[in-house]
């Protein structure tokens, strides 16, 4: 347990305090130790952050009589051990390599911050990464304090070179979302990280067997799609390529829940499963307004309180950025052939006039810049 | 300083359409009414209730009680303590009579109408946010993983907690303001009740209900009906089973009950009947054994006996407990006291306890973090 007790008292206390409660001694980090259960439960009613049911929560008691609660995926009995750091909220400390400097690995970067871990951050343009620092820093103060979020930014690195990545346990690359570039990174991180570092790509539809041609290893290599903004969408689509081994997988897979999320496998098929679902629902809510069965406005609130989702197609496709709509669609429609991928003329239209969505100022909708604070 | 309860009232437990104020005004106008004084004489108040900010948007309560009442401008504040919020309440009223006097204290709570899955996160608040909730012991958990160590411990059976549902739940039947007044009860319903956490099931688990309980606390009795609290007492202990050595047991209950007790002038020997804070079955086990009611791992002898029942020799939660009767969070541990002193009354009809001189109310926040109780005494 996270439990710290004071050297002079004997006192253990279940918070991060710094110093003891009766004698101002200074705590101690109590050492990590196995438990052993001493009672374990099955729990069949789902709660907010724990959707899902069954999962069993055990009471645990360390050989030097700490007691600990553990949320467990599998049924465990009396008496088994546990070894020390097996509770969800203990995480490992990892070194991750983010490759990218748009939004999403803006977000990754932060994502990995504030859960602990050391980020070496890779870019072109040194110029760039360091602007997209700032941003991060600034996100990283509204929930920490300064020397909080001074030991977060102690944890990160800055580097136009891949050779920075070298001690990295997994890479993740963000950057666009082009094959070739893909390919080419991929290529360049693998030539320097060690055997053991997961590359990871968080492409959103590109063929996973297509990036990966010509790694030397690519069984090491998989999909984790996170979704924007990756601090706060729990999904992570866990994308297993046909050379992706179970290990590999398996390390992902906790990987994104020892982040908070909620992990979800999929295969390496076109779109996977969200942008799969999501596209065709975009394409026809486009369609709708060409059409004429409703302004956009209206169709959006429909669609949100009639499928009950938290936005309206049309203002997600500004979120997400018609340009990156229009081309996930063509990919989908080369691979799937099914015309309800095929990009709709208006969107077309738009893109071709340069109105992108949020990041522009208009789309289906004229977005104007929030107001800044005082 | 002595303290009477001069008023009691409580709503009907169970789901209902009436808002927090509405539900609070039905209790404190029939307090008022049974204490025979008017908004105006009273001289403070405080309203008991957990969860009015997550599931309502609700905080800030003592100004909508004050709502109830305009133009009279009280001192009156909100307590929360988990499901102990209410026993904390009357015993800072009880504390408080050389200041304020007469003062009202009113529980509330409303828990209908919310996603299972965010009542749960929510009732959860009770436990530590690192230690239980980031780990998902959400409190059929907690109560199970009790049930867990005080059966490995003591022997303790399924067949046990059957019976004190079985009894409860014929206990409500006869009390028209509980939840499950209408509904029998059976060992079928036991049988088909699905596991929640296991050991526990659907029976074992009390229901989540919206109400509300009022009393009003005075120095000087009004009538012979008012009822005197002789003994009151709350203990708080570290919130989370991964604090405690041994968690078949709640260190302040005993607290509490010693002090309570102590300050009575009586021993658990002397009890006649007892409203306990049976948010699960287990934890009516380990209520009784807290109050001293019966030795550590004895409560299921009484149990088996059928000792506990209304004819019983030691009747436990005759209103049908939280189990039964419903538990309205913030109001349950007043609602704990109206029952006690409409036993000591003798005006509890079908399910009045014969000779009843004592009563013990027993109210429990979270598993065992905080516990508030009282010892009232017939009416001489």
């Amino acid at each position: 347990m996270s439990g710290r007790q004071c050297p002079a008292c004997n006192i253990t206390y279940a918070y991060e305090l710094e110093t003891c409660t009766f004698c101002s001694a200074r705590l101690e980090d109590l050492p990590p130790n196995d438990s052993c259960i001493l009672a374990v439960t099955e729990i069949s009613a789902p709660s907010i952050g724990h959707e899902d049911v069954p999962y069993w929560c055990a009471l645990t008691q360390t050989s030097d009589g700490r007691h600990e609660i553990v949320k467990l995926s599998r049924s465990a009995s009396v008496g088994d051990v546990l070894p020390s750091g097996i509770g969800v909220a203990v995480e490992t400390v990892h070194t991750v390599g983010v490759l990218g400097s748009g939004v999403m690995a803006r977000g990754l970067a932060e994502l990995m911050l504030s859960q602990g871990h050391h980020v070496i951050w890779t870019g072109r343009s040194l110029e760039r990464l360091n602007s997209s620092r700032d941003k991060v820093a600034d996100r990283l103060a509204r929930s920490m304090d300064e020397d909080q979020t001074r030991e977060a930014l102690g944890r990160l690195t800055l580097s136009d070179s891949f050779s920075a990545l070298e001690d990295c346990d997994i890479v993740i690359e963000a950057i666009v979302e082009e094959l070739k570039p893909k390919q080419d990174v991929i290529h360049a991180v693998e030539a320097v990280v060690s055997e053991d570092c997961i590359i990871a790509t968080n492409t959103s539809s590109l063929p996973l067997d297509k990036i990966s041609i010509g790694m030397q290893h690519p069984e090491r290599f998989g999909g984790l799609h996170f979704f924007n903004p990756p601090t706060r969408m729990r999904l992570v689509e866990i994308v297993r390529g046909p050379d992706t081994d179970a290990e590999v997988a398996l390390f992902m897979t906790r990987f994104a829940q020892s982040l908070g999320k909620v992990p979800v496998p999929v295969a390496a098929g076109p779109g996977f499963v969200v942008n799969r679902v999501l596209m065709p629902l975009l394409n026809e809510a486009v369609r709708t307004l060409e059409d004429g069965i409703a302004p956009a406005e209206a169709i959006d609130e429909a669609v949100r309180l009639g499928l009950n989702h938290p936005m309206g197609p049309l203002a997600l496709a500004d979120l997400i950025g018609l340009d990156v709509v229009v081309s996930i669609m063509d990919d989908l429609y080369e691979r799937l052939g099914d015309e309800a991928y095929a990009p709709r003329p208006m969107l077309r239209r738009l893109v071709s006039e340069g109105k992108l969505g949020r990041k522009t100022g208009e789309g289906f909708f004229v977005h104007t810049p929030p107001p800044v604070s005082g | 300083m002595s303290a009477y309860v001069v008023g009691a009232s409580k709503t009907r437990f169970g789901p209902s359409s009436y808002s927090l104020p509405q539900l609070a005004q039905q209790a404190m106008v029939d307090a008022l009414i049974d204490a025979a004084l008017r908004p105006t004489e009273l001289k403070a108040f405080i309203v008991a209730n957990f969860l009015g900010g997550p599931n309502e948007s609700q905080l800030h309560l003592n100004a909508v009680i004050a709502g109830l009442m305009p133009g009279v401008r009280l001192p009156g504040w909100r307590v929360e303590a988990a499901c102990a919020s209410g026993g904390v309440a009357v015993h800072q009223a009880v504390r408080l009579l050389g200041t304020y006097d007469p003062i009202l204290v009113i529980g509330i709570e409303r828990l209908s109408g919310l996603p299972g899955t965010e009542l749960t996160r929510n009732i959860g608040m009770a436990g530590d946010v690192i230690l239980d909730q980031s780990q998902g012991l959400n409190f059929p958990a907690t109560y199970a993983l009790v049930a867990q160590r005080h059966m490995q411990r003591y022997g303790t059976r399924i067949r046990d907690f059957e019976l004190i549902s079985l009894k409860s739940h014929d206990n409500s039947t006869k009390n028209p303001k509980a939840h499950f007044h209408h509904k029998k009860v059976t060992q079928a319903d036991i049988d088909a009740g699905a596991t929640v956490a296991s050991p526990l099931r659907l029976f074992d688990c009390c229901p989540v209900s919206d109400g509300a309980a009022a009393v009003i606390i005075s120095s000087r009795p009004v009538d012979s009906r008012s009822v005197p609290i002789v003994g009151s007492a709350v203990c708080s202990d570290v919130i989370s089973l991964a604090q405690r050595d041994d968690c078949t047991t709640f260190p302040a209950a005993r607290e509490a009950a010693s002090s309570a007790y102590a300050e009575a002038g009586i021993g658990a020997s002397d009890i006649d009947l007892a409203e306990v804070h049976d948010c699960f079955t287990i934890a009516e086990i380990v209520a009784m054994e807290d109050l001293g009611l019966a030795r550590p791992g004895a409560a299921v002898e009484l149990v088996r006996a059928g000792e506990t029942g209304i004819g019983g020799s030691i009747p436990v939660n005759p209103s049908g407990g939280l189990k039964a009767g419903g538990h309205a969070i913030g109001a349950t541990g007043v609602a704990q006291i109206y029952e006690a002193v409409t036993q000591l009354r003798h005006e509890a009809g079908e399910r009045q306890v014969a000779r009843a001189e004592h009563a013990v109310t027993h109210n429990v926040g979270g598993v065992g973090g905080t516990c508030a109780v009282h010892v009232l005494r017939r009416p001489s």
